[in-house]
């Protein structure tokens, strides 16, 4: 595969463009030419599809993307362009499995297929969300206490010793080794010291990141996420990062999460954009594997019909055309504490597993507030697990009824209570109220879903 | 007559057809239609189709663009008119920004282009904008709102030293100030003292309207 040293040669050589003309004339027009070409189309009665050859058209129109298009760099202007035969030498290299954490905390994270009958792994955390310091010890262990889930992806700090943390500063140092340091006691507290985890969430600078290339931060069996700029555009912060992970010998993660009515256009037009960037992700980051985030414009949340309807088609895609692994992640509008965020959380990850993806989440409130816990992403993992029984057309029927519980309250979802109001926080155990509507949730979604989940 | 062009300029905003548009505002200025007129009826009528389509998904961003450049093709037609006339828009200047230390500008190109769909003059610094850099362009053009966003929580104290920066100056109420941004939430607004937040962009120029409309009193 291409070295890194290419890659960062072509940063500073390859075909100069303002950024507008590549936003307009090369994603919208592209993107928009491709829909038509390829004849993708986005079906909300079909959020999860049976039409194998959509996800292999769909696999072809990303494959065109990413060889016309390329990747942007931000800082130098130019595009940063791969040929036919290192998109596919990046294709034939990649893992089908890695392993991630360490000792028997560690799990052979892997490429799934669609409908695989295989136990997906479950990554928990609320990720994308600020957590308060004095609760994030306890916050990460009741992710860390769920014995369903495999690996942990938590928020960052905002806030170190009283100190509000501004980005590329030196407390963005502190905050992303506070992190790490917190997530590793709270491992070892809650009996679980190899636990992989997705971690630097504080680091929205490379400075943070740079930090944390150690033994007692990230392990080498640990991962980060580098994401890719909407759409299809790097810079060097997100080089630096790869470039640091890739010596020190820890996973780069691409994070994929293009926008439904930014630049791409549609949902038809964001599903070649994701494509098109876990192709050029794995050769720009070197990337061992990545996740799928479909942005909603107005909601956000990736259990939207348009979201979900890209997490099925794009990890479908995928599945049939490489190996590459791939999470898919679980981002509700409503946060823990509320009846919502069940729907929410069983109809994405229903989606998600059957077509290909393991889930990541539940970053409730999507990752707005800290209303979040172990709790609701021990329902995700129940989720998961049984819904290996299911066919895609099983899946959908499934889906779409969940869908109608909770898609006319997106506007305005229950955003649930924060972390201490649900457990307590001495235990690290889910207080009585929190617990009983889990149960009674759970109960109810099982009778929608056909008594699937193992109770 | 009139109302068949002020509809034809509706409609080649709404497809975004700068040609159309420029075409359809020489035939304005023929039949001697009042520029304000043409204005609201015409350009601001399509824009607020196509404002209405985006918030829906009917229509994307790129859409949007062309779309505001189809009006910004009309308004370099009509310009000497306005200027003859000596039609004097109502002043709804903005600054908008991502601020410092963030690169993330979709969501802030989204509520630039709402806002110049809605009849604001958009002055957009771009990304990882200092703080300072959004009070300097106010005063340059003598702004009433300086709007900052931001995707990013170790950003979101940025906005607080520009309002903190505005006191200090002595011109925080010479300025509407409006945050937004994935992150940020509207008590977080209120707390570090902003006027306004947008949850989206629709809130946004909704927001910013009707500021300016409380100022104004």
């Amino acid at each position: 595969m291409i070295t890194i040293w290419e890659v960062l040669d072509r940063v500073e050589t390859g075909p100069y463009m303002e950024e507008k003309d590549f936003d307009i004339k090369v994603i919208a027009k592209k993107c928009r030419e491709l829909v038509k070409e390829y004849d993708i189309k986005y079906n909300p009665e079909e959020i999860v599809t049976t039409d194998s050859s959509l996800a292999d058209d769909l696999f072809e129109a990303g494959l065109k993307l990413a060889l016309e298009a390329g990747i942007y760099c931000i800082n130098t202007k130019r595009i940063i362009k791969f040929s036919e035969e290192e998109i596919k030498e990046g294709i034939k290299s990649a893992p089908s499995e890695i392993i991630v954490g360490q000792g028997r905390d560690s799990r052979i994270l892997y490429a799934r297929d669609i409908e695989d009958k295989r136990r997906p792994i479950i990554c928990g955390g609320q990720a994308g969300a600020t957590i308060p310091e004095e609760w994030y010890v306890p916050m990460a262990m009741s992710y860390m206490k769920e014995h369903l889930i495999d690996m942990i992806n938590h928020g960052g700090l905002a806030i170190v010793e009283g100190r509000k943390v501004r980005t590329n500063t030196p407390l963005e140092i502190q905050a992303t080794r506070r992190e790490l340091a917190m997530l590793r006691e709270a491992a070892a507290r809650a009996g679980r010291p190899g636990i992989g985890l997705i971690a630097g969430e504080s680091s929205v600078s490379a400075l943070g990141d740079l930090a944390i290339a150690s033994e007692r931060y990230m392990r080498t069996s640990d991962s980060h996420l580098v994401a890719l700029l909407n759409e299809l555009k790097t810079d060097y912060d997100r080089l630096a990062k790869a470039v640091n992970f890739t010596e020190y010998g820890a996973y780069n993660v691409t994070l994929v999460d293009p926008i439904i009515g930014g630049y791409a256009g549609g949902p038809e037009g964001v599903a070649i954009t994701f494509i098109a960037s876990f192709l050029l992700g794995r050769l720009l980051y070197r990337s061992e594997y990545h996740v799928c985030h479909p942005i909603h414009f107005r909601y956000v949340s990736t259990s939207a019909p348009e979201c979900m309807w890209n997490l099925n088609i794009v990890g479908q895609a995928m599945a049939r055309n490489t190996k590459f692994i791939i999470m898919g992640d679980v981002w509700t509008s409503a946060g823990a504490g509320s009846e919502m965020i069940f729907y929410e959380i069983a109809a994405n990850t229903i989606t998600n597993v059957v077509t290909g993806t393991h889930p990541l989440g539940v970053s409730a409130t999507n990752g707005k507030y800290p209303h979040a816990s172990g709790l609701e992403t021990r329902f995700m993992a129940e989720v998961a697990l049984a819904s290996v029984k299911l066919k895609r057309n099983e899946a959908n029927e499934i889906v779409l009824k969940l869908l109608n519980e909770y898609k006319d309250k997106m506007g305005k979802p229950d955003i649930g209570k924060p972390f201490p109001e649900l457990y307590d926080m001495k235990k690290v155990i889910p207080k009585n109220d929190w617990e009983t509507l889990y149960k009674s949730m759970k109960k109810k979604i099982n009778d929608i879903i056909g008594g699937i989940i193992e109770i | 007559m009139s109302e068949e062009i002020l509809n034809g300029l509706a409609e080649a905003i709404i497809r975004g057809d700068e040609e159309k548009a420029k075409e359809m505002a020489k035939k304005a200025i023929e039949a001697n239609i009042d520029p304000l007129i043409v204005i609201n009826n015409g350009l601001m009528k399509g824009m607020q189709k196509v404002s209405e389509d985006f918030n829906k998904l009917i229509i994307y961003l790129p859409e949007v663009m062309m779309a505001a450049e189809a009006m910004k093709a009309a308004l370099s037609i009509l310009e000497p008119k306005i200027l003859e006339k000596k039609v004097k828009e109502e002043k709804k200047k903005i600054v908008i920004g991502t601020i410092q230390g963030d690169i993330h500008d979709i969501g802030k190109n989204i509520v630039a282009l709402l806002l110049k769909a809605n009849g604001f003059e958009v002055y957009d610094l771009g990304r990882d904008v200092p703080v300072d850099e959004f009070i300097k362009k106010a005063e340059e053009v003598n702004a009433e709102i300086i709007a900052a966003s931001t995707l990013l929580s170790t950003s979101m104290p940025y906005m607080e030293d520009l309002i903190n920066l505005l006191k200090e100056r002595g011109l925080r109420d010479k300025y509407i100030v409006m945050v937004g941004g994935g992150p940020v939430t509207r008590e977080w607004a209120m707390s570090i003292g902003a006027d306004g937040y947008g949850e989206d962009g629709e809130e946004a120029v909704r927001v910013a309207k009707e500021l300016i409309k409380v100022k104004k009193k």
